[in-house]
């Protein structure tokens, strides 16, 4: 959904009673009491640093750590012997108190994090003292369907690229936090919207666009860094749209389409590719070898109701790939063509070297999928070369949504959600969090309407079924699951690997913990007071290791609200 | 109508959103339990509004002429003129626990709050619910259901898949926070 999917909105429990942040409300509380802003002083962030960032234990320079987004972080002074030692350094309270998703970036000790409503802070990751905060004046008109979120900004010379949720990109001086410059991507009015942290290469801005939930044709663009004008544009969905009639998915299962119903409505309605979906809000992976970035894109408009839509939908939920300077297409592969379930896809893609089906190491991308799959990929020509086993139960797939709804697991928001994976190359692992939402699928028709919520339907989790979630550690060689530790509620929000040998992730009730990397024994944990729902980060300052998240909660799968950044680190 | 020459720019917002008192209230509380609560509203959701009733994408033979005199500015600047205004309040009881556990299971199915956020405050384009008048959520989710309210089909699917005992329990619901 549109986020992309997600709307399927299952939730539970009851939710914290503070009223939140929307609107009005929230500037009116501000007045109280105006922070003095003191200027950052952060060093202007060269290409050369970016491209070193895999190495680089001292920052947390990109939203999954490196260009390859392995979410894989060389520190390790806190590690499996010690980390039992961990205690809270600081916490930050944001103005705030809404669904908090934001990867914290931390430059030589000054750390940006954002949060709904595209706030941005700019904070001293030694003390979390605020430099500065920038409150976007939102416009009247935002139109998103899983949450006013935000997920973080990335830094490029002395600026910091945000992208917010009426559709602007907006670059601020990264010591005061004023404007720099700014560029309207798209119209919010149609049902664009912005929440994924841009990613930042070459004196470029690549940002792509949510409203998979309102009938948009999705994009990936780039910017020009220092001016904000547009570079180039992709379109996700392209004129053909229509592909190869594919009837199974990605892992050989039968999706039950009505082709020869569908080639008739192609023959009545034309291609449907103006307004076909297919957003892209999580970061792409960029290979600077190859010159080539990677990302997925979601699902077809509307969710649930394919008869608007006949043929594949390409290149909704797929991989896909293009080259870096002109944003031309280079291979895409499709997990499930004609979605009606919203299953698509949604986690950043990550580059590794991978394993081909003869057991030679070549560079291959992986993906987690809403499926609940592992997908392992050759980077020369997107071609699948394995799936792991379900890292969630599989019931009744692919059975179509009906009237009255049918059952089917796993529910709209996965398997993996919007979260980013982990992995440790030498261990061969990928660290995936998932939920566990048995749902209706129910299909309803109507017109495309201008620009409105436009699901085809509903999905809805089933009252009475228990939901959960687990973290699974898959080998990707392999596609064994080594590892999984159950968890009481379903798991939105990320994971972080570090060289210590440990992964962090956190749940909806507040639990925040470290596991061994290797066998999932947990060695840690603490409790925020609010949903951790947001990936962690690591940096090193002063020779202590750090590591910081997010506890604010999540709206779409309406978990805990609150307004937290909390830095733990060693004595 | 478009073609006349716009008196509309001279008016002032004060003048413009008398009209709208005669039914919305002086004092933010329609004179009848089937009009809603403008006041307090974000105003992104009462320009969309507006602009909907406008196009005739949302049917009303009360709103749509007193919305087709507007153009775009002048429904942006009614529309900010009310998101300024208090909230009133009704004076609608608080629901019965059997009543609100009813609300927050159906909530709970479909994620209300994903969109009208917690404690359904509203932001942006989707509207606030808490507080508002319950007889016209009955109307509006009734007709939502019907798709006599065609504005917006995806709260129409979402809905349809609610039993109608549970909307009824979630009008009142609403209507006591
Ligand atoms: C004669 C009575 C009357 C007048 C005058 C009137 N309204 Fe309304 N308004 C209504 C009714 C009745 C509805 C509910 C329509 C429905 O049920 O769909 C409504 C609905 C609305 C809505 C939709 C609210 C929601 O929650 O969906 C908005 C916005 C609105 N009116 C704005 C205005 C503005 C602005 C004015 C003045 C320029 C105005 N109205 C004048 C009777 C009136
Ligand atoms: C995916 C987002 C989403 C979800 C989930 C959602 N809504 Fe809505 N809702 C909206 C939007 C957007 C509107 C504004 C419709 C329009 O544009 O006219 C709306 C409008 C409404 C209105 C009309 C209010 C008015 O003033 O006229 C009611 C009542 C309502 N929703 C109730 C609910 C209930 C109850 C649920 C859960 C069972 C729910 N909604 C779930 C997005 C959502």
């Amino acid at each position: 959904m549109n986020r992309s999917s997600s709307i399927a909105f299952a939730t539970f429990f009851g939710l914290g009673c503070l009223l939140a942040a929307p609107g009005n409300a929230q500037q009116e509380v501000k007045q109280e009491y105006v922070p003095v802003s003191r200027e950052a002083k952060v060093s202007p962030v060269t290409q050369a640093q970016l491209t070193a960032a895999d190495k680089n234990a001292t920052n947390f320079l990109l939203t999954n750590v490196n260009y390859a987004q392995t979410r894989f972080h060389p520190a390790k002074q806190i590690n499996r012997d010690n980390v039992k030692g961990l205690h809270v350094a600081w916490i930050f309270q944001t103005d705030v108190r809404e669904s908090l998703e934001t990867s914290p970036i931390v430059v030589d000790g000054v750390m940006f994090v954002t949060t709904s409503f595209s706030h941005v802070y700019a904070l001293d990751a030694k003390t979390g003292e605020q430099f500065w905060h920038y409150n976007h004046k939102m416009g009247p008109i935002t139109t998103y369907c899983c949450g006013p979120n935000n997920r973080g900004v990335q830094v490029l010379g002395d600026l910091v690229y945000l992208a917010t949720l009426d559709a602007k990109l907006v670059a601020l001086n990264a010591k005061t936090g004023d404007v720099v410059w700014k560029t309207d991507i798209a119209d919010p009015e149609l049902g664009y919207s912005e929440t994924m942290a841009p990613t930042v290469v070459k004196d470029k801005v690549l940002i792509g666009t949510n409203g998979g939930e309102y009938g948009i044709r999705g994009f990936v663009r780039a910017y020009d860094a220092k001016t904000g004008k547009l570079v180039w544009n992709f379109d996700t969905i392209p004129e053909n749209s229509v592909g190869v009639w594919a009837t199974k998915d990605a892992t050989g299962r039968d999706m039950h389409r009505d082709i020869q119903a569908e080639k008739d409505q192609l023959a009545k309605l034309g291609d449907p590719y103006k307004r076909l979906g297919g957003g892209v809000w999580q970061n792409p992976a960029v290979d600077l070898a190859t010159n080539r970035i990677y990302f997925v894109v979601g699902n077809p408009s509307p969710d649930l109701d394919g008869s608007p839509r006949p043929g594949d939908n390409l290149y909704t939920d797929s991989l896909v790939a293009l080259d870096l300077d002109t944003g031309k297409y280079i291979c895409h592969f499709q997990y499930i063509a004609h979605d009606v379930w919203d299953l698509d896809a949604v986690s950043p893609p990550v580059l590794l070297d991978v394993k081909d089906k003869s057991g030679k190491t070549i560079p291959g991308v992986i993906h987690a999928g809403k499926t609940g799959h592992v997908y392992v990929h050759d980077r020369k020509d997107c071609s699948l070369i394995r799936f792991s086993e379900a890292m969630v139960p599989q019931e009744n797939m692919w059975v179509l949504p009906t009237k009255e709804g049918a059952r089917m697991l796993p529910g709209a928001n996965g398997g993996v959600e919007w979260s980013p994976i982990a992995t440790d190359p030498a261990q061969e692992l990928a660290y995936a969090i998932n939920l566990h939402q048995p749902m209706h699928y129910r299909v309803e028709n109507s017109p495309y309407p201008n620009g409105k919520l436009w699901l085809g339907g509903a999905f809805t989790a089933i009252p009475g079924e228990q939901q959960s979630g687990n973290i699974t550690a898959v080998n990707y060689n392999t596609g064994k699951i080594k590892w999984q530790v159950k968890t009481p509620e379903p798991m939105i929000g990320g994971i972080l690997a570090t060289a210590g040998g440990l992964v962090f992730t956190g749940e909806g009730n507040g639990k925040f913990a470290a596991y061994n990397s290797s066998n999932g024994k947990e060695l840690w944990s603490f409790r925020a007071g609010a949903g951790v729902n947001a990936p962690p980060s690591s940096y090193m300052l002063g020779n202590k290791q750090y590591i910081v998240v997010g506890a604010g909660g999540n709206t779409q799968v309406s978990f805990k609200r609150g307004n937290n950044i909390i830095a733990f680190t060693l004595d | 109508m478009s073609a006349s020459p716009r008196p509309a720019l001279a008016q002032s917002i004060a003048e413009r959103v008398e009209v709208c008192a005669g039914c919305h209230g002086q004092d933010g509380k329609p004179i009848d339990k089937t009009i809603p609560v403008i006041w307090g509203q974000p105003s992104g959701y009462t320009y969309i509004q507006l602009r909907d009733f406008k196009r005739g994408d949302r049917k009303s033979e009360i709103m749509q002429p007193i919305a087709s005199s507007f153009e775009k500015e002048d429904m942006l600047a009614i529309a900010e003129y009310f998101s300024n205004k208090p909230w009133p309040d009704l004076g609608q009881p608080r629901s019965p626990k059997d009543v609100a556990d009813r609300a927050l299971r159906a909530e709970r199915s479909v994620g209300c709050t994903g969109c009208h956020l917690d404690q359904f405050q509203g932001t942006g384009t989707v509207p606030r619910l808490a507080g508002q008048s319950r007889e016209y959520l009955t109307k509006t989710i009734a007709d939502f259901r019907t798709r006599a309210r065609g504005n917006n089909p995806g709260m129409s699917d979402l809905m349809l898949a609610t039993p109608p005992d549970d909307l009824a329990a979630l009008a009142e619901y609403l209507a006591g926070l």
